[in-house]
């Protein structure tokens, strides 16, 4: 009996560790005052990324189009191939609550064997209300293929951010 | 007791394990509360926590940003900041900067405020950035379907983030909102409603927009959470509807702009217009 006590002891322990600003519970009493405070939240996820797939260049300049929707425009010269796909982000929070999204308007990316390429960038939405399920948006872009790219696998960075007022 | 020592042998386990993972397409989060307003008697507590399935590295920092005209928020450069702004970003405190948080690990950020002697009334504001720090070296993953020799293949890795803003009050403040034209229009993604906010006073207005029809109890449109920064006199507010329910607002409505539910919700401006 005595073990067992313990052992419920050390689960709440660990239970009220885990509680963000959990009051010190009074438990000495026949009465017992359970307090929460409930803080409105917003949750932001990435769940695809942008992907132009994979591009042979041609002997002129030219660029790749991905649609907000992931749909592709291959320009003149260009052989693409692959699946591509626009970046999404899911945002949770309160029912109602409009939601600002910015982000860089374009990125450089590097190469791995040299080489540089700019990829402008678009936004679906400026701002989104967000539902009883909350919301998304995505993100696509134009990236400019240099006349005979040199070949490799280029990255680069950019950032997105969901603003509350 | 056996038990709760194999738990915790169960714990550092997966300890080791999150160290030993590099953290890829990490830096999903959440950030609670949305909005922090500070009269400078005392600070409080913003959670972040980390909501993705692997470890991520946490950077929590400050910016200022101006409302537009069109209601959206401008990232200003440290360079061109104004002194007033210069002085939200000294005026507040916040710890710690960075943090590493295995998945459904929260942590709390303290966010304190010092307003030096003799600051001029008024409001004060910086916005608190959370996103997650990029891996050192984003690996590529190889392409077997690449043809070798010109193929160009391409890793965009999105650094991405929650931002709240922190307002610092100083004095007795005061403002109000009038609610202008109401239109329906098209955007290139689809129609939307919109309606001028004006403001007037030395602080911002924020608050919930509900749109009904006379005579129908059931709310057409509720939009939460929707400020005019002292920044700016007058904002469009833009926002986007499916476009049954854009046919639905044209005609007459009733909007009330009304205060946070949490400080009483009272009304800030209330208007009969007649959507175009």
């Amino acid at each position: 009996m005595r073990k067992f006590g313990m052992k419920r002891a050390v689960v709440g322990a660990a239970i009220a560790a885990l509680a963000l600003n959990a009051p010190a519970a009074h438990a000495a009493s026949a009465t017992a005052t359970a307090t929460a405070k409930i803080l409105r939240q917003i949750t932001l996820t990435n769940t695809s990324a942008l992907q132009y797939a994979t591009i042979i260049s041609g002997a002129t300049a030219s660029t790749v189009q991905v649609s907000t929707a992931g749909a592709r425009t291959c320009g003149a010269g260009l052989t693409c191939t692959g699946t591509t796909t626009a970046a999404n982000f899911d945002v949770q929070g309160t029912d109602g609550a409009v939601v600002l999204v910015g982000g860089d308007p374009s990125v450089t990316l590097n190469g791995s064997l040299g080489g540089t390429m700019t990829s402008s960038l678009t936004y679906s939405v400026p701002n989104i209300t967000l539902g009883a399920t909350g919301g998304n948006f995505q993100v696509g872009g134009t990236l400019s293929v240099g006349a005979n790219q040199t070949a490799g696998d280029y990255t680069g960075t950019f950032n997105v951010t969901a603003n509350y007022q | 007791m056996l038990r709760f020592f194999k738990g915790f042998g169960l714990l550092s386990v997966f300890l080791l394990g999150s160290v030993a993972t590099p953290a890829q397409a990490a830096g999903d989060l959440l950030v609670a509360p949305t909005r922090v307003v500070l009269d400078g008697s005392r600070g409080t507590e913003v959670v972040l926590n980390n909501i993705g399935s692997e470890p991520a590295t946490y950077r929590i920092s400050l910016e200022i940003k101006r409302m537009t005209a069109a209601g959206g928020l401008d990232e200003i450069a440290e360079a061109d900041v104004t002194p007033a702004e210069r002085l939200a970003l000294d005026m507040i405190a916040f710890s710690p900067r960075r943090v590493t948080l295995p998945p459904n690990q929260p942590q709390v950020i303290r966010v304190g405020v010092r307003i030096p002697e003799g600051t001029p009334p008024g409001e004060y504001r910086a916005h608190m950035l959370f996103r997650a720090v990029p891996d050192a070296a984003p690996a590529v993953a190889a392409d077997p379907a690449k043809p070798a020799g010109n193929g160009v293949s391409i890793a965009l890795i999105p650094i991405y983030g929650i931002t709240i803003p922190v307002i610092i009050r100083v004095g007795n403040l005061g403002a109000e909102a009038t609610i202008g034209e109401a239109w329906v229009g098209d955007t290139p993604d689809g129609p939307a409603f919109n309606f001028g906010l004006t403001r007037t006073g030395n602080r911002s207005v924020y608050g919930d927009i509900e749109v009904t029809r006379p005579g129908v109890s059931e709310p057409l449109l509720v939009a939460r959470g929707i400020a005019v920064y002292p920044e700016v006199g007058a904002r469009e507010v833009s926002l986007r509807v499916p476009p049954e329910l854009a046919a639905r607002l044209k005609g007459p409505v009733r909007i009330r702009y009304s205060e946070d539910r949490d400080i009483g919700g009272g009304t800030i401006d209330e208007a009969e217009r007649v959507v175009k």
